[in-house]
């Protein structure tokens, strides 16, 4: 591997190792993907009632569940930092959070068009799409407020806290088709499942499917801390070259 | 200065001179900001509260509906049944649709036998699933006292949370196949 990522002349065995298993979950997440759409599209049984549209459950449901872990990530990550003020707990909570609003809004899109076909229109009020909604309001504005505060310092502490409150949200999404009346069906993986809401084969491919994209918000999420720690090297050096 | 972007250590921005000017120019701006944002959290909460008129509930069921007067005062509101079978009538060439709902219970196809019924109108394209018999239907719309129907905007179709493929029921087809024309 070392010699695909190249080794420069300064790079320091931990620095290749790190980058070396970001190129091996990238290749992973390729050849899970791969994988999984030949199985939401030829493997996976057609469903009775709704027909073709259906399959779209596959991308839909993992990408959802990982925004949720996006969003933990990002709120045990800003816990970290206001306790240890360490910088790599810093980005690790933004990249966390980038991440988990990427996942967010595609979950959006995929049941917006899931929505229409099957429910007869692409958004509705109802609780289970409002707190959703909510959570990507949360987490663009904690994405807002880095820029926003006087200083890097206080933007990383005040992100922080709306990281930690904001996933206050997150149970109240997963829970909110159980707590009010809703038109969204309720879970079908998980503890709150019934045992019959998915025949095998389809439960077997959601778990597939689940992995596959958990690699892709894997890599996503270390090409990301990576990145930042780029951009805090690059924000240094510009510093100095002003004030030098 | 020797940084490592991956795992040492990076420092953090230091204060300069601009500091405590672009600090009470923050202040003059925060107070605008907050401003802003009270109005815009006010006007997504009362959005938030048009939306859901009379109450909190996403819908109420025929029978919560046809047991409470006051919902009948031409409110805009939604309410969720089933089908009641034989009860659609639409004349050819109109996209008038009358029909009546029960309640529907869970698991349990089409309304529930001897619950209360509620006439219900629309104009328009039904949606596809419709007439299944496993679908909740909610309408969105207002009680017509005059007409005495409820005259209905929108029609949604909440889905069973069970997916299940069409070999249950059809053994010949295989995975992957189309699925029949549903006739109803």
């Amino acid at each position: 591997m070392a010699a695909i990522a190249g080794r420069g002349p300064t790079d320091s065995t931990l620095r290749v190792v790190i980058r070396d298993f970001r190129l091996w979950v990238l290749f992973a997440t390729a050849a899970l993907t791969i994988v999984d759409v030949y199985l939401i599209f030829v493997v996976a049984p057609t469903d009775q009632v709704l027909g073709h549209i259906q399959r779209i459950f596959y991308i839909h449901v993992p990408i959802s569940i990982l925004s949720f872990l996006g969003f933990l990530v990002c709120a045990v990550a800003g816990v970290g930092y206001l306790i240890r003020r360490g910088e790599i707990w810093d980005r690790v909570a933004h990249a966390a959070a980038e991440v988990g609003v990427v996942f967010v809004t595609l979950a959006l899109v995929t049941g917006v068009i899931w929505a229409r076909p099957v429910w007869g229109v692409w958004w509705t009020w109802e609780p289970r799409l409002t707190t959703t909604l909510i959570l990507w309001l949360i987490y663009v504005a904690y994405l807002m407020i880095r820029h926003y505060a006087p200083t890097p310092q206080q933007g990383r502490a005040w992100s922080a806290v709306v990281g930690i409150i904001g996933f206050v949200d997150v149970p109240i999404v997963y829970y909110s088709v159980q707590w009010w009346r809703s038109i969204h069906p309720v879970q079908v993986i998980g503890p709150e499942a019934a045992d019959d809401a998915l025949e095998p084969i389809m439960a077997r491919i959601l778990i597939f499917s689940l992995v596959a994209m958990l690699a892709l918000f894997a890599y996503l999420l270390l090409e990301r801390v990576a990145l930042r720690g780029t951009e805090d090297a690059v924000s240094v050096i510009r510093r100095q070259g002003t004030y030098d | 200065m020797q940084t490592d972007p991956y795992t040492g250590p990076v420092p953090v921005a230091e204060h300069t001179v601009d500091a405590e000017s672009e600090r009470s120019a923050w202040r003059t701006h925060r107070a605008r900001l907050l401003i802003l944002g009270g109005v815009v959290a006010l006007a997504v909460a009362y959005m938030v509260y048009a939306a859901f008129p009379g109450n909190t509930l996403y819908f109420v069921t025929v029978s919560e509906f046809l047991d409470d007067p006051k919902l009948h005062d031409g409110q805009t509101l939604r309410v969720a049944g089933a089908l009641a079978p034989d009860t659609f009538r639409r004349d050819d060439g109109s996209t008038l649709s009358r029909f009546r709902l029960g309640d529907k219970q869970p698991d349990v196809p089409g309304a529930a036998p001897g619950s209360p019924q509620m006439e219900a109108s629309y104009v328009g394209v039904l949606p596809d699933l419709f007439f299944n018999p496993h679908s909740e239907i909610i309408l969105e719309g207002h009680y017509d006292g005059h007409e005495q129907v409820f005259a209905t905007d929108n029609i949604l179709v909440k889905c069973p949370s069970k997916y299940q493929s069409i070999q249950a029921e059809n053994p010949d087809l295989v995975p992957g196949a189309v699925a029949p024309a549903q006739t109803y």
